[in-house]
Order: structure tokens, then sequence, then C-alpha cells
């Protein structure tokens, strides 16, 4: 209540001398040391905040390097019947047989490197929170030395106005004396509350570099030493496992890495679903037609290995000048929606591995789509069931891919997908 | 979910229900009961445990449940690494606000041997600084956390591809029960078997082609993980080891600056005394009030 009481007095003095209707007094030696004052303050504060976050990342990161190795260890250790990985993968074998004695050691490091934290934390953070809320207090001085100036300048103004007015009432007269009093009191208090900060905020000034220096001290310790333990420990284990004479990490890593992640690449459940329907028809083809066996490995998935004997064998025996890409491209596809004929889809038309090389000057007939097919790549022919094509060149066997034209366009087309005319 | 999706949804829930009723026959591996009680530890994630209870089938269990074991310990492997690149880089840059802060409080003398050593210790933690964010940073990540979160990527899809096995296999159980139902009790209309038995075709090899995808494919990736994940093991180390040592390197260097009994004030606890006392003289100020 006595605040509030004080804080409304103060108000109008504050609004005047803010626009500068009434003097303000300015104390420069207590100015500077309160801007030296202000400066610890802040670094309090900071020291206060970064030896939190000093010691929280080391906690973190000693709990997420244990937590490492236990995803490692697991990852590395059988997982459910497997057996004897290091036999099985002899490029990983150090790995293998080392993964635990890695974990054991970043768990070691880890209850190691405890007491070392709480010591940080005792010894570093808990004095700067005590130094910090030391700042608080003094600052609380600080203000009220200044609400004590503002009531001295207060008084002081009102005491002014008082003696220069010219012609003064009975009433002016008796209030001089009392604001003369009020003066007095607010100068002996101001005076009381500055001079003690001025002499004590030097030497809490002075006081607080022979804080810093111990502290300094003994955090710089604590961090070497946590840097010395992690070393200790890591170099504990890379002794004689690694060439530790080179550092170009990423090169080593490079030089390691085999082809796994081609062949995790390589496989097809990594891949997004394609269309069942798609999938169904690639298979059908595949295992209908035995005498490609490169289908076959493709399709069902053994993306392990894509022999050379894949490729060489296609571009040779298959699709003589046709581009390579050719290979991957999905088989023609045909649509459930197309063929509800229950026994046109128990023996859907085995589309043609082949395609010949368009060879001209057969005579010109035609031929009527049974099914939809879809362009699969640059040079098919695409047409719904019912167009008529022209057949350009065909050959005796509608298992292979013919070429024909159909709205003016000329391409090639599965002929199974079509019926004579 | 698209129309179709919904329908198909909404149909394979009527096929459950009835498996469940006893109406449809399942497709049931025996092999699925001996495994589950031996996999289904505590800690197996629940979040997978409703498809894992589905999964049966000629796709071998075990090698389902090692996946998610795979998918899981390999996620936390992530998370767990790039916590630990986030920890080394704040710790290398609190070190640098803690040098900033400490000369701060040196600024009323300058030229005193704490501010000398302040100033080393400064120069030392830049550096470390520098040094982390310029040669542990781009490597950690590429030979680390990239590799790994590369490998987790696939999870996505090889999971939504045992979801569509299992679509699949009740399709698959649907069509058969339907057969079955029209061939114990021929319906008037003749053209309804054959088309129940050529649907009944068409679900079998679907399931069947998928089926086959996983079981070869799963051991693969099951296989793939240990040659794929052993460089970033040893580059893991190699990036640990670097950082301690640079952390070390630098900060010894800043001893010299240090009066010769500091070492063993620290060790003996005269430091803290000296901290202690400084507090205690702080707090006997006037200006600290009462």
């Amino acid at each position: 209540m006595k605040g509030i009481q004080k804080a409304l007095s103060r108000t109008p003095h504050n609004i005047t001398s803010r626009i500068g209707m009434s003097k303000k007094s300015t104390d420069p030696e207590y100015n500077d040391y309160e801007r030296k004052f202000a400066a610890i303050e802040a670094a309090s504060e900071k020291m206060l905040k970064d030896s939190v976050v000093f010691r929280d990342s080391v906690s973190s990161l000693l709990v997420s390097g244990s937590s490492f190795g236990g995803s490692l260890a697991t990852l590395f250790s059988p997982l459910g019947a497997e057996y004897n990985l290091a036999a099985k993968f002899p490029q990983a074998e150090k790995t293998v047989q080392n993964i635990t004695v890695y974990q054991t050691l970043m768990e070691e490091m880890r209850e190691t490197l405890t007491p070392e934290l709480e010591l940080i934390d005792s010894r570093i953070v808990q004095p700067c929170k005590e130094l910090n809320d030391i700042c608080k207090k003094i600052r609380k001085s600080c203000t009220k030395r200044d609400h004590k100036l503002i009531d001295f300048d207060r008084h002081n103004n009102s005491l002014n106005k008082l003696r220069e007015k010219k012609e003064k009432s009975l009433k002016d007269e008796k209030n001089l004396f009392t604001v003369e009093q009020d003066f007095e009191l607010a100068a002996g208090e101001y005076e009381h509350h500055n001079n003690l900060l001025k002499t004590e905020l030097p030497t809490f000034l002075q006081m607080a570099t022979r804080f810093i220096d111990p502290l300094f001290h003994s955090f710089y310790y604590m961090q070497l030493n946590v840097y010395y333990i992690m070393l200790e420990k890591v170099q504990s284990f890379a002794d004689g496992k690694y060439d530790l004479e080179r550092k170009d990490i990423e090169n080593i890593y490079l030089e390691q890495r085999g082809d796994a992640a081609e062949q995790l690449d390589e496989l097809q459940i990594t891949k997004r679903v394609v269309s069942t329907a798609k999938m169904l028809q690639t298979h059908r083809q595949s295992s209908g037609s035995s005498h490609s066996p490169s289908i076959t490995s493709k399709t069902s998935g053994l993306g392990r290995a894509p022999s050379a004997s894949y490729a060489s064998k296609k571009e040779t025996e298959a699709y003589g000048a046709a581009p390579p890409s050719r290979t991957l491209a999905a088989p023609p596809p045909y649509t459930s929606t197309a063929s509800t004929d229950s026994i046109k889809k128990k023996a859907p038309p085995p589309p043609p591995p082949l395609k010949p090389k368009p060879s001209y000057g057969t005579p010109k007939v035609y031929c009527t789509a049974i099914f939809d097919f879809e362009a699969q790549a640059e040079g098919d022919l695409g047409f719904r069931a019912g167009d008529r094509i022209e057949i350009i060149e065909r050959t005796e066997n509608p298992d292979d891919w013919w070429t024909g034209k159909l709205n003016g366009v000329t391409g090639i087309f599965p002929g199974t997908y079509t019926q004579a005319d | 979910m698209s129309w179709g999706g919904f329908k198909k949804a909404a149909s394979r829930a009527g096929t459950t229900l009835m498996q469940k009723t006893g109406q449809v026959e399942r497709t049931i591996d025996r092999e699925f009961a001996e495994e589950e009680g031996r996999y289904r530890t505590p800690d197996s994630e629940s979040s997978h445990a409703s498809f894992l209870v589905v999964t049966a089938g000629a796709l071998g269990t075990d090698v389902v449940l090692m996946a998610l074991r795979m998918e899981k310990e390999s996620n936390n492997l992530q998370k767990d690494a790039k916590t630990y690149l986030d920890s080394m880089r704040a710790m290398a840059s609190s070190q640098t606000r803690i040098a900033e802060t400490i000369a701060l409080f040196y600024t009323a003398d300058r030229a005193s041997d704490g501010a000398m050593a302040g100033h080393a210790y400064k120069a030392a933690v830049d550096e470390l600084d520098a040094g982390v964010g310029r040669d542990l940073d781009a490597p950690f990540r590429a030979t680390v956390l990239e590799p790994i979160g590369k490998l987790n990527s696939y999870f996505g899809q090889i999971n939504s591809s045992i979801d569509k096995r299992n679509h699949k296999m009740i399709d698959y159980d649907a069509a058969r029960a339907k057969v079955k139902k029209l061939v114990e009790k021929p319906s008037e209309d003749p053209t309804k078997l054959p088309r129940a038995q050529a649907e009944h075709d068409e679900a079998r090899d679907i399931y069947n082609i998928l089926n086959d995808q996983l079981i070869s494919e799963l051991p693969m990736l099951l296989d793939l993980r240990i040659p794929y994940l052993d460089p970033s093991f040893e580059a893991m180390i190699r990036c640990q080891l670097q950082f301690a040592q640079e952390g070390y390197e630098k900060l010894s260097g800043v001893q010299r600056y240090f009066a010769d009994h500091i070492r063993d004030d620290y060790a003996n606890g005269a430091l803290d005394h000296q901290v202690e006392g400084v507090l205690e003289e702080m707090k006997e100020l006037s200006i600290y009030g009462p």
C-alpha cells in the first residue's frame, strides 16, 4: 500500500521531468558505477545460462552416444534367427566383433563423466546462480536509490517554485515550512543511498573479478577433463583397430562403402507399390515365357544382382538396335476392366517379349484392337479397344511386336492385343 | 481415401469380420503361433502390433519381426546421431559464449593474469568451435547422419508393401470363400462359378506375387543392414575421436597462462573455497540489503 502511494506521488514528477518541465539531477560518478554493475549483472546471467547449456550438452552427448552404441550393437547382433554374422559379412567382421566393446565403452564414458557433470553443477552453476541472486538484490538497492532521487528532485522542485513565487499567500508561507522539511528529508535519504552505492559498488565490482578468477579456472579444468576422458576412452577403443594417421573421414567412408546402398535401392519393396494389375501382368508374362529367365529375375525382385548377362543377352538376342532403356520398361499392361470375361482373364494374351527390327514393304492390312494398349516408351503405338490399326509390318507370330499406323501416328504394338481383319 | 480405396476397405472389413465369426477360412501359417510367442516381448512396438497379428501366411513371421526391430533400432540410431552432432556443436558454441562472458568480467582490469588467461581461452574455444563447424559437421552428416537417414526412408515403403500384401491376403481369402460357397451350393446363373473362379485365381496370383517378393527381399534387406551401416560405424568413431582430440589439444594450451599453483588449487578444492568466500563477502555488503 505504501509502495502504491509512493508510486502515485512520484508519477506527476516523472511526467513533468520527462517533458522537460522540471529539473532532473544526475550523478555522473554513480552512473558510471551503475553502468559497470549492469555489465556484471548481464554477465552473471549469461554465465549461468551458458554453463547450464554446456553441462546439458555434455550430458546429452553422453546419453546419445551410449544410446547410439546400444542401437548399433543391436543392429550388429543377430536379430532373431540369424547366426554368426561375422562369418557372413567378412568385411564387417571387425565391427561385429567389437560392437559390444564399443557399447560398454560408451556406457563407461557416461558413468565416468557423471561425477564431472555434478561437479560442474555444484561448483559452477550453483555459484553463478548465487551471484545472480546477489546481483538482483543489489539491483533492488539501485532502484531504491533511483526512487529516492525522484523524491529529491520532486521536493526540490516544489521548494524552488514556492521560493520563487513573488506574492506568497498566507497558505504558501505555511506550506514553505513543510516543503522545506520534506526536501531536507528527501535529500538526506537520497544522499545516504547514493553514497552507499558509490562506496560499495566499486567494492562489489572488484569482488566480481575475484569471483570470476577461481570460477573460470575451475570451469576450465572441468572442461579439459571432459575432453580428456572422452579422448582417452575413444582412443583406447580405436587404437590398433583403425589407421589413426588418416584424418579424412569422408574419404575413408567412401572407400569402405561397398555397393550396399545400390543393392538397397534395387530392392522392389523399397519402391512405391505399383498397380497390382500391372504387377500381375508382368509376373504372368515372365513366368509364362520360360525362355527369357532374365525377366524373371527382374520381376521377382532379385535386385541384388543385376547380372551382366541380363543386359548383354537382352541386347544381343532380343532387342537388337532398340535403345537400352527399353529393357527397363514394364511390359504392356492390361486393365482388368477391359476383360471381365473369365476365359480371357484366365489366359491373358502373353505380350511378346521381342521387338523385331521394322522392315517395310508388306501389303497394307488392318487389324482391330481387342484390348486397350497404352504406349510404354517412345515409338509405341497406343490405342483403345475397337480401334482399327493399319498394319505396316507384321510377323506370323502374334506374340511379336508389330508396326502399325493409327490416326497418322506410326508405332509398334503387341500383336496379341489385336485381331487381324 | 479414394472411392475405390474405400470400397476395398469396406469389403475387407466384411471379410475380417466373417473370418472372426468363422464363416471365411483364413490363410494361416502354423509357424506363426510359435513365432509369435517367441517374439512378442514387452518392448515389441505396439504401433505395429496390429499388423503383426494379421501377418500370417507363408511370409515368415520372424523375418517381419526382425525387419520391424531393424526399423526401430535404425530410427533410434538416426535420432541419437542427430542429438550427438547437435550436442557437439552446442558444447563448442556454449564454450565460446562462456569465454565472451568471462571477458566481460575482466573489463575492469584487462591486464590482469586472469584476463590474459581468459583471452587465451577465448582464442582456443573460438578455434575449436570453428573447427567443429568446418571440419566435423559436414563429414559427420555425410558419413553417419545421412546414410542412416536414407536407410530409414525406405521403411515407410516397406511397411506399405507389407500392408498391401496383407490386404491382398484378405481379398484372396474372400475370393476363396466365394468359390467354395458356389461349389457347395451352385447358383442358378451358370456364369457365376467361372467368374468367381477367375477372381479367385487373380487374387491368389496377386497375393503370391506380393508375398513372394517380401519373402525373397526382406531377408536381403536384413542382410544389407550390416555392410550398409558398417562404414558409418568407423566414421562415427573417427568423428568422436576428432572432436575429443581437437577439444583437448586446443584447451590444454591455455594452461600455460595460469599461475603454477592453480592446478593444485583446483585439485585440492582451494578454488572452490575462494569462490564461496567471495560470495560470502558480497552478501555482507550493505547494498546487498537485509
